[in-house]
């Protein structure tokens, strides 16, 4: 079954005379449970693609349905609400609140998600429970990208969105970092979408989209994805 | 190039830029303009005693004075001048109810006038007059018009020649109990001693001899005690004598000039405290923002000297042009207070308003102007420290610290946006005391100055609310009425009376009062502004005696009247808040002590006085409580002023302030945003701290403010005895205001989170 289902959508920036079109009349189609990788180069409209997704931006035509819901017309407000449900967001540079603890920081969601996971547990999960009361600042990178991923599922979302969630790690964390993540998204059952132009983690996903100058170049099925260690980091 | 990159930066920050420029030009504008207040005040006052010839001194004696007794003073080693003067309340013609103080001196060099229009003052003239241009223009006389004065029964009568001040009117008000002047109804003239003698009857003036000129005013540079001592050798016998500072024009115009300079010395230091440090703040915050661009220019191989000096031109330009519209504002609100139709005008009696700026003004605004560059020059130096490529890398804020509240119950249990707010304010501790800062300022100047008005309404509701009791003051002729004679006068207008005469307490003059009250007509302030009783088993002193002779209840006071060689010693009752500088004690107390008085005054409720010989003239109480209206009036323009400096003050600093926090924590916000948190409940976030830390200055501010407003009526105490006292309107209108301005502040900041941009926030390095 289709949870994401993009239809002639397009994303333009206009810029006084200058247009400039970064989704060109995308339509895709994107399964439940399923681990997808967008591929492409810097400007290729990939990081467009899942801002559209995340209910960070609005196309500038056509419609997105999430599980059968149109978000392409909504509201800033019921975006929000929307994000706050439907999606989790794993980044590059983490994102945590440097004034909030660890636990704060993923404890944070529960304030607006309307069916949370408990956040001791999502802590457990990333192994950081001892800790939860340091503030970012005392974390190493990849603590703090494991933090950002216990909010992210702490929210208990539909659909987790990651861009370029092992960007600002050395490639040992990364791949700890993105174990992690696949493992854990896994075992709740959640549709992983990463955006990345790293070719290796494509080799793990189900599904490798590929994005060049704003359109869809390709969307392949991956019969048998490799797991992290089979992968030649 | 870099020029264009100065004045785009400048566009850029221009929100900081703008608070930064209105922030110092209040500060310049508020020092400027109140050093400006009392410096041209203490100029244009004494350019003006020294064109009419104020007297140091006055020689009193009921008996008057001679061309001899005047030669004998000119004789005096120290004595520049002097003349023989006389000043007496006379009616006017039709207008019974007006007062014009009819004045003679025999020597117009000293006392004398300054022409403001007409024929200049001609000492023979025998039917000029040289009438107070205040006193006409309030009353339509002009020029030409013809006049008549009356005292007792002689009248004289002339014509106006010209229009004049004098320094010995310059705070024009028949006596203490008058805050204001009122030319409605008081004013003085000029005439020649010739017209003033022609209109004396040959018989009389046979009868009265040289007595006409009850005082000799006298110019000279001796002190007090020396000039006494001497005119005390040349005349013969004890006189009182008066120096400058003991005289209503010159008191209280110097208790102006001191009033300015007291103030001058508090609000300026406010305003230029949260100027400085609003500026230390928000340089070093645009310059760390700055940061990777000033690497880049180290980068680029630019000279630190001339980076330091780009920036260091920022601040500059700030102080400038803050200092340009500071200058502006300051001269403004010097205008705004003097000037023909200012505030002042209305009290002070001068013939021009030209502005002065003290010279240490200007050596202060150039050295707030260097200071600013410093600043500005140090927040860019601290960016350059090391080498290029430390100088590149983006400005790391403070890591946040545990505090140790965070392991109590209570800590945990608060809600995210407390904890974030809460830690956010102490990772940021020069912001947050800013804001704190500028909250107290805020309410400083909101206390303060409604405080001032319900301080001012208490005491004149005390005063002429309570304690004045009489409908109508009686001033009788004491010359021609025995206190028997009083009494009986007293009996017939059911009046409680008081007799007043001069006494030195050291070589100080002050007012004796001696009252026989039965009938409630008077009544007296204790120093907490309670009514009392007076008790006939001492004499009560006033607050300023108390304090500048160190006495209380129970101590001995010793006064000798002048005209007599008697000293006295009684014991202190008590201590009064009284208008005037005085001793006060109950007529039985004084028969009891053996001090001889002669009744001056009748307090009666009578609405009508019958003409009557023995009376000199009468005084109503609607009359003194009318000359309020013009001080209440001035009083609160001061305090709109006050309300409207706190008000911008708060915004400036607030939306400041708040400004940067939004800035600092613009990708916290975004976050918060990404994550699924609405636009308002993120705004809340926002203006929860704004509200915090006003809750906080508010509650500094509330003492900080009554602190401030005690310091300065203990400041002028030695014009008022004022007791603090703050309304229940002031505490919540000060508490609102405040609050209001913060919430709009807050709200205004709060509004600018829907434009967000999360992607690209969230894409910036961290």
């Amino acid at each position: 079954m289709a949870i994401v289902e993009f239809r002639n959508v397009s994303r333009v920036y206009r810029n006084g005379e200058h247009e400039q079109r970064a989704l060109d009349h995308v339509n895709l189609s994107l399964e439940e449970g399923q681990f997808i990788v967008i591929l492409g180069p810097s400007g290729a409209g990939k990081s467009t693609l899942l801002n559209l997704l995340g209910g960070l931006d609005s196309p500038t035509e056509g419609t997105i349905l999430v599980k059968g819901k149109d978000i392409s017309t909504l509201t800033p407000n019921e975006l929000a609400e929307y994000r706050a449900a439907s999606v989790g967001f794993v980044f590059q540079s983490y994102n945590l609140i440097p004034t909030l603890t660890v636990i704060e920081n993923v404890a944070l969601v529960k304030e607006i998600a309307p069916d949370p996971l408990s956040s001791h547990e999502m802590l457990r999960a990333v192994g950081l429970e001892d800790h939860r009361h340091n503030f970012p600042s005392e974390l190493s990178g990849g603590e703090q990208q494991r933090v950002s991923i216990a909010r992210a599922l702490a929210k208990n979302p539909h659909i987790l969105l990651c861009d370029e969630p092992t960007g600002a790690l050395d490639s040992e964390t990364g791949v700890m970092v993105l174990k992690l993540l696949l493992s854990m998204a896994r075992d709740l059952g959640k549709t992983i979408i990463i955006v990345t132009h790293n070719q290796n983690i494509a080799k793990m996903a189900d599904t490798v989209i590929r994005v060049k100058n704003g359109r869809i170049q390709s969307c392949e099925k991956q019969e048998h994805p490799l797991a992290v260690e089979e992968v030649d980091w | 190039m870099l020029l264009k990159k100065l004045f785009r930066t400048l566009w850029h920050y221009k929100a900081q830029f703008l608070s930064m420029v209105i922030m110092i030009a209040l500060g310049v504008g508020v020092f400027l303009g109140f050093n400006i207040e009392w410096y041209s005040l203490d100029v244009s006052t004494r350019e003006i005693y020294e064109a009419t010839g104020f007297a140091d001194f006055r020689i009193f004696s009921d008996s008057g004075f001679s061309e001899e007794d005047l030669e004998k003073v000119l004789a005096i080693e120290g004595v520049e001048d002097a003349t023989r003067y006389l000043s007496i309340n006379t009616a006017v013609g039709e207008e019974p109810k007006d007062t014009v103080a009819l004045t003679v001196s025999t020597n117009m060099k000293v006392s004398g006038v300054l022409l403001m229009e007409g024929e200049a003052y001609n000492d023979t003239d025998p039917e000029g007059i040289w009438l107070s241009d205040s006193y006409a223009a309030a009353n339509g006389i002009h020029l030409g018009d013809r006049m008549t004065f009356s005292y007792k029964t002689i009248s004289v009568t002339g014509t106006v020649k010209g229009l004049v001040k004098s320094s010995e009117y310059l705070i024009c008000v028949p006596d203490e109990t008058q805050m204001m002047p009122d030319y409605t109804t008081y004013g003085y003239a000029y005439i020649s001693p010739v017209m003033l003698d022609n209109a004396i009857p040959a018989l009389y003036r046979a009868f009265l001899g040289s007595s006409l000129y009850h005082q000799i005013n006298v110019r000279s540079g001796l002190d007090k005690a020396r000039f006494v001592e001497r005119a005390d050798a040349a005349l013969g016998n004890t006189r009182l004598i008066l120096d400058k500072s003991e005289t209503v024009s010159w008191a209280e115009a110097r208790g102006e000039v001191e009033e300015g300079i007291t103030m001058g010395s508090i609000l300026p230091v406010l305003f230029l405290a949260i100027a400085i440090l609003t500026m230390v703040t928000t340089m070093h915050r645009i310059t760390a923002s700055e940061k990777t661009q000033i690497g880049t220019f180290k980068a680029l191989g630019f000279k630190d000297r001339r980076i330091l000096r780009h920036y260091s031109a920022y601040a500059l330009i700030i102080g400038l042009m803050g200092s340009l519209l500071g200058i502006g504002i300051g001269y403004g609100l010097g205008r705004f207070i003097l000037s023909p139709d200012g505030a002042m005008a209305t009290y002070i009696d001068l013939p021009a308003w030209p502005l002065y700026a003290p010279a240490f003004t200007w050596i202060v605004i150039v050295a707030i102007n260097l200071f600013l560059t410093v600043i500005g020059f140090l927040s860019v130096r601290k960016m350059l420290e090391g080498t290029a490529a430390d100088a590149l890398r983006p400005y790391v804020p403070k890591r946040v610290k545990h505090l140790k509240i965070e392991e109590t119950k209570g800590f945990k249990a608060l809600s995210f946006s407390t904890k974030w707010n809460l830690r956010d304010c102490l990772r940021h501790k020069s912001r947050s005391f800013m804001t704190l800062f500028g909250v107290v300022g805020c309410m400083i100047l909101l206390v303060g100055g409604m405080g001032m008005k319900d301080t001012m309404d208490a005491f004149l509701d005390v005063f002429y609310g309570q304690a004045i009791h009489y409908r109508n003051r009686v001033n009788l002729d004491t010359a021609s009425v025995s206190n028997e004679e009083a009494g009986a006068l007293a009996e017939e207008l059911e009046a409680d009376w008081c007799a007043q005469r001069a006494i030195q307490i050291g070589d100080k003059g002050y007012g004796l009062e001696i009252y026989s009250v039965t009938r409630d007509k008077v009544r007296f302030v204790d120093a907490d502004m309670k009514l009392v009783s007076l008790s006939d088993d001492g004499a009560w002193i006033c607050g300023r005696i108390a304090r500048d002779r160190q006495l209380k209840a129970g101590d001995m006071l010793s006064f000798s009247p002048y005209d007599s060689d008697e000293k006295y010693e009684v014991p202190v009752a008590g201590v009064l808040d009284s208008m005037t500088e005085s001793v006060v004690m109950t007529a039985a107390f004084a028969d009891r002590m053996g001090i001889p008085y002669t009744v001056t005054t009748l307090f009666t409720d009578r609405e009508e006085i019958p003409s009557d010989a023995r009376i000199l003239n009468t005084q109503s109480k609607q009359s003194i409580m009318d000359s309020f209206d013009t001080f209440m009036d001035l009083m609160n323009k001061m305090i709109w002023l006050l309300v409207i400096a706190a008000v911008v003050l708060g915004i400036v600093v607030l939306y400041n302030l708040g400004i940067m926090s939004y800035t600092e924590r613009y990708r916290e916000m975004a976050t918060l945003k990404v994550v699924g948190f609405k636009d308002s409940r993120i705004g809340r976030l926002l203006i929860g701290q704004n509200l915090w830390l006003t809750v906080i200055g508010i509650l500094i501010g509330l003492p900080a403010g009554a602190g401030v407003l005690q310091y300065l009526l203990t400041a002028l105490a030695s014009e008022y005895e004022l007791k603090l006292t703050l309304g229940p309107a002031t505490w919540l209108l000060s508490v609102l205001l405040t609050f209001g301005v913060s919430l709009a502040v807050g709200w205004m900041i709060a509004r600018k989170n829907r434009s967000i941009d999360m992607v690209a926030a969230l894409k910036t390095e961290e």
